[in-house]
């Protein structure tokens, strides 16, 4: 032959994507399946990282109004010393506010907890309070005729029965409600409330009289720079030299850019949860991708080997579909950025106004690349093994009819490549994650759960093969239509096994939390917790409880509220805690000091102290915590309480439950480390045996009369505001979820679908040796419901060992299996396959042979 | 004129020397082809003719490198096949043979026009698409070119697959029961074009069929029965080498 050469690397790589594109002109055909498992789960990445880059967004753009100004620092429970505040003025205009919990009571006797926030006249440094009648803020706070003003939550006029104009008691001040509070603009910043917000001046907090030595108030200062001189570089500035003058003042400080970490990492982590959910649906699209690009070739067998008969080489024919592969990601892509693009868009448009956090909603070119790396790499992964083999579909399959092989390996190079692009994937999965070890354990388990399903789908086939030769004809053709060459045993294993195991996980865990956080409480939960009891008045307090509740058990220990400044004296800053235990540093906590083991925890590791140890201090630490911060038994821990700072030995490691919902204590002390600070108490009340509501309310309204300072939190109220919580968590969740279900039923489908030409061949030609419909419908269904019911006992096991590690290692809660709902799902997901089986085995039923003879 | 210039002046094209092929595994396995000798020279038209069976068109992918004998050696074109991985046995066959089959095997996302293109398209010629043209003119459908294989006939789905086996300018034209899907007339002009082909460009034609008039054109018949050539009858030999 003349001329022509070996084409080069450009040309060569033009005439792939030429041959590729023609090879397209005969439509999406046997594509629909891998573009929409695509487009589902790039859609549920883009959308997710959208969102979340929306709201980090809007919360980093109204930083300054969520802070309520350029840098804020709190102090619990004291408040600024003069130097303090005479340093904080020198630097800008200062707004001060103070929060707590208190017992708000209505004249009709009727109490309720209120979160209290307490401003001065500079408040709200930024962004504007609405009300309900609109009315300047100062108007509505100001004391008129004796009685200070406020503006409340609606939900707690409706709880109280309030309308504007009605008087509350709250400690010693009467306070006249004056408008409804519509919004505040720091209210993101302050996390979760247990009670309804009550906005009163700072005059009024200090009439109520709550102000006592160690109650848990937290005091807020505000700073808000000059206009020319609020760069980052000045707030920094100003952040160095308050560490600086005041190195123990214990205040935390954050600045705009900062304004609320725990909600930005909040954000983060439902953001990686959601995502791990995204990629799951990915996974099962994957899967689908695989199935469609084994079908293609499977149908392009012969194109392939006439390509290679005129020259083509084997990595030619690979490159070519290859392109394809990667075009057809593409194209199932756009649609999923397109949506997930626009998710932002529409939340704002649609539910902004009702959204507790602000979002900024913009496209995020980064987020939608990575959605689109994560579609291709997906694609790619699951193509790459049968595209491996269509290299060396052979040339003599043009002479002579030959069965592909599914059982042969491709050549080792697919095989690395396949490892080397899963890896790839599993990395990005890891390494973009909020808590990479969640997201390597996900990865790990998904990898494994597919591994498991190959596994599975094989032992079913040998089973399948090495039964008896059973007497039913029915049975025979059941049993054998699951190992027959072109099976669908491993596309609907795989199929159906991911989808169904993710939802049996979901399930137990939406069950599981809403048994422990919304259902029955544990027995030996307390009914109350009452915060805030002044020292001085604990003895008071005991008697009282006695005679207003003689059958319930009162527990009551001194707390108080200290920050974890540096341990075996590295600053805390520097501390590179584990993910599950870096809110412990994150704020101030709740401390005790005892001289016993308190209830509800056990010594693990070391020695309790002797009673009325006077000794250096001594500190017990919650084991998992201490283990999250990297220190054991003999180590320091250094902590501020109150201005003092004071460094401690750790005795012992406890290991509490947590869920009893008694008092628990990341860190005890011994007696004698804070036996003179000022401190207040917290005490819980449990009843054994249970309470009714009837006594619960009694009980609140006795406390509220004799003990207008101390606050009580019903656990049963508290767990309600949880729970809400957990529901729309859960409601995300399931969202998701149900994206990844969508995506499992069509790959399940097209799994099914792809079958049906062998089913149209099987039918004829048993019909035409006698078979009755009948009794060809019978032996489907059979088949279907043996890979379906194989498959669901695998999602249940899988799924609810998945559930399991979740809440139990990763939630820190219990584990109770709910057989039901698992068995629910798991039938539900035989009747889709069958149904799904049958619709397409329904046509080759009703079809006449001759047709289909003729074009055998 | 084919580049054959790593041919000795009297040399066979295609030299097949103790070949033996068996098929398949454990109690299945078939000895498919049985010590074959065989040497074909240039220009030269062999049919293979036998019964079913009898390992025609096995030998017809040894020919064309496409199935590797367990002995024996193949040496084509001047090339020891059994030296050339899968790869380069693939750009031999793009350079040195044309096929031509009984079902046509064109595909059929592309039009007559690409399909003849595309050997030369894969071998790197930038004049592919004119070349192919020329092609197509020759079997006479310079007026389908833009037609996909469905839109054609047989028979012209045939000449397409014919015209796709010479575009090239290869060496050998194997052709497998070239007109075994075809009418008697149709069946007719395709082997005239088969010849006029093999007799215009010099190209050695080897052909498996069943049919008596079509094997009485070749230059030589080799009949072949259980894996064994059993005999050949040489009509006007041509350089051709028989052991």
């Amino acid at each position: 032959m003349t001329g022509p050469s070996r084409p080069s690397a450009g040309a060569g790589l033009a005439l792939t994507l030429r041959l590729a594109a023609r090879d397209l002109r005969g439509g999406l055909r046997g594509f629909y399946v891998f573009v929409l498992c695509i487009a589902l789960g790039v859609m549920a990445i883009a959308g997710v990282g959208s969102v979340a880059a929306s709201l980090t967004d809007g919360i980093a753009r109204e930083g300054r109004v969520i802070l309520g100004g350029d840098v804020a620092f709190s102090l619990i429970p004291r408040e600024a010393t003069a130097a303090e505040r005479a340093f904080l003025e020198s630097h800008g205009r200062l707004s001060v506010a103070a929060t707590f919990r208190a017992m708000a009571r209505a004249e009709d006797s009727r109490t309720a907890l209120v979160e209290i926030k307490a401003v001065d006249g500079a408040y709200p440094p930024y962004g504007k309070v609405v009300l309900d009648p609109d009315q300047p803020l100062a108007a509505v706070l100001e004391e008129r005729n004796g009685a200070f003003g406020a503006a409340a939550d609606p939900a707690l006029l409706a709880r109280l029965d309030l309308k504007p104009g009605a008087d509350i008691k709250v400690g010693q001040a009467t306070i006249e409600i004056r408008a409804a509070l519509t919004s505040e603009p720091d209210k993101i910043a302050g996390g979760i409330g247990f009670g309804p917000r009550l906005l009163i001046s700072e005059d009024a907090l200090r009439a109520t009289g709550l102000l006592q030595p160690g109650s848990l108030v937290r005091w807020h200062y505000r700073l808000q720079l000059p206009g020319s001189a609020a760069t980052e570089a000045n707030v920094s500035s100003v952040v160095a030299a308050a560490a600086t003058q005041f190195p123990d003042a214990g205040w935390d400080i954050r600045t705009r850019t900062n304004a609320s970490p725990s909600l930005e990492q909040d954000v983060d982590r439902f953001t990686q949860y959601l995502t791990l959910v995204g990629l799951t649906a990915l996974l099962v699209g994957g899967v689908g991708v695989a199935n469609a690009v084994k079908d293609h070739l499977d149908r392009k067998r012969n194109l392939i080997a006439t390509l290679k008969s005129v020259g083509a080489t084997g990595s030619q024919v690979f490159a070519i579909y290859l392109v394809q592969v990667i075009g057809l990601a593409g194209i199932g892509a756009l649609p999923g950025l397109a949506i997930g693009a626009a998710l932002p868009f529409g939340i704002a448009w649609g539910l902004g106004a009702v959204l507790p956090l602000p979002i900024a909603p913009a496209l995020h070119p980064g987020v939608l690349a990575l959605a689109l790396l994560y579609g291709v790499l997906t694609a790619v992964a699951f193509a790459l093994w049968p595209l491996g083999r269509a290299h060396d579909v052979p040339v003599s399959t043009l002479f002579r009819d030959e069965v592909a092989n599914d059982a042969r390996w491709p050549r080792r190079s697919y095989v690395v490549a396949t490892v080397l692009v899963a890896g790839a994937l599993a990395t990005l999965a890891v390494a973009l994650a909020h808590d990479p070890r969640t997201a390597a354990i996900f990865v790990a388990a998904a990898g494994a759960v597919l591994v498991a399903l190959r596994l599975i789908a094989a032992l079913l086939m040998q089973i399948a093969r090495r039964l008896p030769h059973a007497r039913s004809t029915v049975l025979r053709i059941a049993i054998a239509n699951l190992y027959r060459p072109g099976a669908l045993t491993t596309s609907v294993v795989l199929s159906l096994g991911l989808g169904l195991a993710l939802l049996v996980t979901v399930i137990e865990i939406d069950g599981n939390l809403r048994a422990q956080f919304m259902a029955a409480l544990p027995e030996r939960a307390p009914a109350f917790f009452f915060l805030d009891i002044p020292a001085a008045e604990a003895g008071r307090f005991d008697d009282a409880i006695r005679r207003h509740a003689p059958a319930a058990a009162l527990e009551r220990v001194p707390m108080l509220r200290g920050r974890i400044v540096a341990a075996n004296g590295i600053a805390a800053e520097a501390l590179k805690p584990a993910a599950s235990a870096a809110w412990v540093l994150q704020s101030d906590r709740g401390i005790t000091y005892s001289n016993e083991v308190p209830a509800g925890s056990r010594v693990v590791e070391g020695q309790w102290w002797k009673p009325d140890d006077q000794g250096p201090p001594l500190v017990s630490f919650e084991k998992r915590v201490a283990e999250g911060l990297g220190l054991k038994l003999g180590d320091t821990v250094t902590v501020n309480v109150l201005g003092r700072v004071l460094t401690a030995r750790i005795a012992n490691l406890r290991a509490l439950d947590w869920q009893s919902l008694g008092i628990n204590f990341v860190m005890v002390f011994s007696p004698g480390s804070f036996r003179d600070a000022p401190h207040t108490d917290i005490a819980t009340l449990t009843y054994p045996g249970g309470s009714t509501s009837a006594e619960e309310i009694a009980l609140l309204k006795a406390v509220a009369d004799d003990f207008p300072s101390v606050t009580a939190v019903r656990v049963r109220d508290a767990l309600d505001a949880v729970g809400h919580v957990v529901t729309n968590l859960v409601l995300g969740l399931r969202g998701a979820t149900a994206l990844t279900l969508v995506a499992a039923l069509l790959v399940l489908g097209g799994a099914l679908a792809s079958g049906h030409q062998n089913r149209l061949h099987d039918a004829v030609v048993l019909k035409v040796l006698g078979a009755s419909r009948g009794r060809l419908l019978r032996a489907y269904v059979l088949e279907y419901l043996l890979v379906g019911g194989a498959t669901a006992v695998f999602g249940i096991a899988a799924g609810s060992a998945a559930a399991a590690l979740v809440l139990t290692h990763v939630m820190n809660l219990s584990f109770g299996w709910l057989p039901g709902p698992a068995f629910g799902a798991a039938a539900g997901a035989v009747v889709a396959t069958v149904l799904l089986g049958l619709v397409g085995t329904f046509a080759a039923l009703g079809q006449k042979p001759a047709p289909v003879l003729r074009n055998l | 004129m084919h580049d054959i210039s790593g041919l000795r002046p009297s040399g066979a094209v295609i030299a097949l020397t103790g070949i033996n092929l068996s098929l398949g595994r454990g109690a299945a396995r078939v000895h498919i082809l049985k010590d074959i000798d065989l040497h074909i020279g240039i220009g030269e038209a062999v049919g293979l003719v036998g019964p079913s069976g009898s390992g025609k068109s096995t030998l017809l992918m040894i020919m064309a490198g496409l199935e590797r004998p367990d002995t024996g050696a193949v040496r084509v074109a001047g090339e020891d096949l059994g030296a050339l991985g899968e790869d380069a046995l693939a750009r031999f066959r793009g350079r040195n043979v044309g096929i031509v089959f009984q079902s046509f095997h064109l595909i059929p996302t592309m039009t007559a026009l690409e399909n003849v293109a595309i050997p030369l398209e894969l071998a790197g010629a930038q004049d592919a698409a004119a070349r192919a043209a020329d092609e197509l003119a020759a079997v006479g459908l310079a007026d389908r070119r833009g037609h996909y294989p469905a839109e054609l006939s047989g028979g012209e789905q045939q000449r397409v697959a014919l015209a796709r086996a010479r575009a090239p300018n290869p060496a050998i034209l194997i052709a497998d029961e070239p007109t075994g899907n075809l009418d008697e007339t149709t069946g007719s002009e395709i082997i005239d074009l088969l010849f006029a082909s093999q007799a215009g460009r010099g190209t050695t034609l080897v052909l498996v069929t069943h049919d008596p008039i079509l094997a009485a054109r070749c230059d030589r018949v080799v009949r072949m029965r259980s894996g064994r050539i059993d005999g050949e009858t040489s009509r006007a030999p041509q350089g051709a080498s028989v052991p």
